[in-house]
């Protein structure tokens, strides 16, 4: 049986109702199992955060499109903690390679790539077996970074205590109002590359907004990890 | 497009649920999928009988029922 979740085990998925009746006239039973597929995945999320806490490890989740600056990030964070780069713990999805965990082992941090295939995100499923490779001792913090994807993370948590979705300047300030999904379930909104806000068409406000509409309240931060504006909040928010 | 692993999750506990009664053989699945749930009713139907190939619902018939909300379900099973 696996150490981890329990797969491959008869154990019983949870909140579920079954009762089998047979129907008259044919020989087909109808068996009613009214049991919800997402609430597994959220059972694993729950399970593993509450594995992390009784640690005392703090898990956020990056979500955002293909190039939204994730790892980019995540490289900046790491270089700004110095030596403690390597209390930092990092789970990368990608469909394919691993070059974003050269990225981030190259920063100190310990990490795990998990090449999705096709698979357009992680889940907690995934994250928790990815987990189960690394050396967690010592770890302060765990780092799971999406696979870039707008839409299909949103359905998924993956054990994160906060999640983070980033819109980077030249995507648009549109992306809250398209996906609102996505930003409906975060806990930060990051705009990046606002390096680039003299260059583009982007429009702060709006973005914020957009991304209120669907969460009111949400904290948002503007930052830049190549010049390094805005990272000193960034790390307030993140707990040095 | 994550109907796929969905799929593959909803077989296998259609599967679990179609041993756990003694079933030979799933004939229908009924789900209901939520419209804020990402799901997409049409990849659904698409992927459905790739990922029950080879299984007990092998052939099975995929009902679907859209509802309000979040939910992804695997509602009932009809087997034999």
């Amino acid at each position: 049986m696996c150490g981890v979740c329990g797969c491959g085990s008869d154990a019983p998925v949870a909140h579920e109702v079954v009762h089998a009746h047979r129907h008259a006239g044919h020989g087909a039973r109808r068996l009613e199992v009214e049991a919800s597929l997402l609430a597994h995945n959220r059972a694993h999320a729950e399970q593993l955060a509450e594995r992390l806490a009784a640690r005392g490890i703090d898990a956020i989740g990056l979500v955002g499109g293909p190039g939204a600056g994730k790892t980019a990030l995540l490289e900046a964070t790491l270089g700004r903690l110095g030596a403690d780069a390597a209390r930092e713990a990092v789970v990368e999805g990608d469909c394919a390679t691993d070059y974003d965990a050269r990225r981030v082992a190259a920063k100190g941090a310990r990490v795990v790539q998990v090449a999705t295939g096709s698979l357009c995100h992680l889940d907690a499923h995934l994250v928790g077996h990815a987990l189960a490779s690394l050396d967690l001792d010592g770890v302060r913090r765990v780092w799971i970074e999406n696979v870039g994807n707008l839409v299909c993370p949103a359905a998924f948590p993956c054990g994160e205590r906060r999640r983070v979705a980033l819109v980077s300047v030249p995507e648009g300030d549109d992306k809250p109002e398209k996906y609102p999904a996505l930003f409906a379930g975060v806990d930060l909104l990051v705009i990046s590359k606002s390096d680039l806000l003299p260059h583009v068409d982007f429009d702060v406000a709006r973005c914020i907004d957009g991304a209120r509409r669907v969460s009111a309240g949400l904290p948002a931060l503007v930052l830049s990890a190549r010049t390094g504006e805005g990272l000193g909040a960034w790390l307030d928010w993140v707990g040095r | 497009m994550h109907e796929a692993g969905l799929c593959v999750s909803l077989v296998e506990l259609a599967e679990r649920h179609a041993d756990a009664a003694g079933a030979a053989r799933i004939v229908s699945v009924g789900v209901a999928v939520g419209d804020l749930s990402g799901v997409v009713p049409e990849a659904l139907a698409l992927a459905f009988p790739l990922c029950a190939a080879g299984t007990r619902a092998d052939g099975a018939a995929l009902r679907i029922e859209r509802i309000a909300g979040r939910d992804f379900l695997l509602r009932d099973l009809e087997v034999e």
